[in-house]
């Protein structure tokens, strides 16, 4: 029998054939597993800003896992709440402070809550800690320059007011304060310069890339920090969708692997064995749960 | 007496082409921090403290735009003056392509041009002050990252009267230049004005030889109302090919 001289033999174009449906096979699959999984093929999510470092991360390990596109947006979780409150819409909604979940369940806005994660405020100094900081009330001090971003939005310098306030030291900080800034972002180079020897700042804000391993950060009491802004709930609002997507969504943020990484970004996971205390300790559940 | 480096009359046409080119291209790189700098940003100045800024997708943070742009822009203006305006500047395109269909191009020389340009200087001295005087506060809570329109939505629902105010004299001026051609990169852009300032230092420029008889064919052919080398002259060049006794040239003015 003749051989063929040109073109491909059988057996090759075989094994081209095999390894091309193999590859499409692998590169498809997400898309054809959601698409069987879930009626949609994306999904809004709403959070409070201070979570979008976190949210990044966690949503494009989502989207590349699934081939579901998240559609995010990260702001003030209190100007998110007033909107969705009003005649906004998402399909997931990741809020700080309880209150605000459990007004938006009242409102028959969203369909259940689930705790998220926990911030805690940290005492941060320039690298080599010069004004010699080691506890709050050493923020009293005289001659300690401190910056505090009173003007940020809230929780952020009410918040901070709440701290010095039960630590009963406000009148002197206040006196110390050379600076009272209205952004706690554009605050930390002011005291990585030196140009202030302390403030006061959530710990996820030392764990941004930009200013990662640039300050000194020193612990506060949890006894001092006010209730309110250290709870981050995720629910899922009536307007999802598809529920099983939305439902699929919040489980993967709650899950081990998601939670590791809003650790990594400075907060305490809801679901470590510290986020289970503070769970019971502040009541961060969902009472219109069946 | 005139000049080393001389372009060509010839040449003039395609350099209203080129220009329009580099003004497209600039569009497409620099626009998305424009959009940012009016929508987006949560300080009262933009552009100003890109590296501190709390939204996440901004072009200016998460590039090197912020630190490239304030390094280049005194140079350019050290070699070709307020080239910057007329060739790179995206608020620039558009105002210019506005201007095409403004109702009135005020391309004279009159007491009201002449004074209007006090307007500039007015804007340059109050974005000093809320700058450096006030410490360019933040007035509206940022939408760190966001969908395109909802985050438009969000920035005007939850602004401060500040950012507003704000906002809304920047579109307005932007948007009267239907009224009057290039109002706003005439008489009130700030960052036209810091130009303005330092713009006799350049090393090349367009400019009037002595042959010029004061004609202002070149003023009426301007989209900034303007001669060579006066005030708002931005170097276009567009003024070269329309010069009937070939009196514009550019170069170093000796």
């Amino acid at each position: 029998m003749e051989n063929k001289k040109d073109g491909v033999n059988r057996r090759s174009f075989l094994k081209a054939a095999m390894a091309s449906t193999l590859a499409a096979g692998a590169a498809l699959t997400p898309a054809f597993l959601s698409a069987g999984r879930f009626q949609s093929d994306s999904l809004q999510v709403w959070s409070c800003g201070g979570l979008s470092e976190a949210f990044t991360k966690v949503n494009s390990l989502y989207e590349q896992r699934n081939g579901i596109q998240i559609h995010y947006t990260g702001a003030f979780a209190a100007a998110l709440g007033k909107s969705l409150l009003g005649g906004a819409v998402t399909e997931v909604f990741a809020g700080r402070v309880l209150q605000l979940a459990q007004n938006l369940r009242t409102a028959d806005k969203m369909l259940y809550f689930r705790p998220l994660c926990f911030t805690e405020y940290v005492i941060i100094t320039p690298l080599g800690n010069p004004a010699g900081i080691e506890f709050i009330q050493d923020l009293a001090r005289p001659g300690v320059r401190i910056i505090l971003p009173l003007g940020a939005s809230p929780p952020g310098g009410d918040a901070i007011m709440g701290i010095l306030k039960k630590a009963n030291i406000e009148k002197a900080v206040l006196a110390n304060t050379i600076e009272k800034e209205s952004c706690v972002i554009k605050m930390l180079p002011e005291i990585i310069n030196g140009q202030g020897m302390a403030s006061i700042v959530e710990r996820r804000l030392t764990r941004m890339a930009q200013f990662a391993g640039k300050v000194e950060v020193l612990p506060i009491p949890e006894t001092l920090f006010p209730s309110g802004p250290l709870t981050f709930t995720i629910g899922v609002m009536k307007y999802a969708q598809d529920r099983a997507l939305a439902d699929d969504y919040v489980n993967f943020i709650c899950s081990d692997e998601a939670q590791t990484i809003f650790e990594q970004q400075g907060f305490i996971p809801a679901t470590s064995e510290k986020g289970r205390i503070l769970v019971e300790k502040l009541g961060v559940k969902d009472v219109y749960s069946k | 007496m005139s000049t080393q480096n001389e372009t060509t009359k010839t040449g003039a046409f395609f350099l209203l082409k080129a220009r329009r080119f580099v003004q497209l291209a600039m569009l497409a790189v620099l626009g998305q921090w424009s959009f940012y700098g009016i929508f987006r940003c949560p300080f009262l100045v933009p552009f100003v403290n890109c590296q501190v800024c709390p939204v996440i997708t901004c072009w200016g943070r998460i590039t090197s735009y912020f630190w490239g742009f304030w390094l280049f822009l005194p140079l350019s203006v050290l070699f070709v003056g307020r080239a910057f305006c007329g060739w790179l500047c995206p608020g620039g395109f558009v105002n210019q392509m506005i201007g095409k269909v403004a109702f009135a191009k005020l391309r004279v020389r009159n007491r009201l041009t002449k004074f209007a340009l006090l307007g500039m200087g007015i804007g340059l001295l109050i974005v000093l002050f809320l700058w450096i005087g006030l410490h360019n506060p933040r007035s509206i809570v940022p939408i760190r990252i966001g969908e395109f329109w909802n985050s438009i939505r969000l920035s005007f629902e939850h602004a401060s009267l500040f950012w507003l105010v704000r906002t809304f004299v920047v579109l307005g001026l932007v948007s009267a230049g239907l009224l009057v051609a290039n109002l706003w990169c005439r008489f009130a852009c700030p960052t036209g004005a810091l130009l303005e300032l330092f713009k006799d230092a350049a090393i090349f420029r367009v400019f009037k030889t002595s042959a010029c008889n004061d004609c202002d064919v070149c003023l009426r052919n301007c989209e900034m109302g303007t001669r060579p080398d006066e005030a708002n002259c931005t170097n276009c060049g567009d003024c070269m090919k329309t010069c009937p006794v070939n009196a514009i040239k550019f170069g170093r003015q000796e």
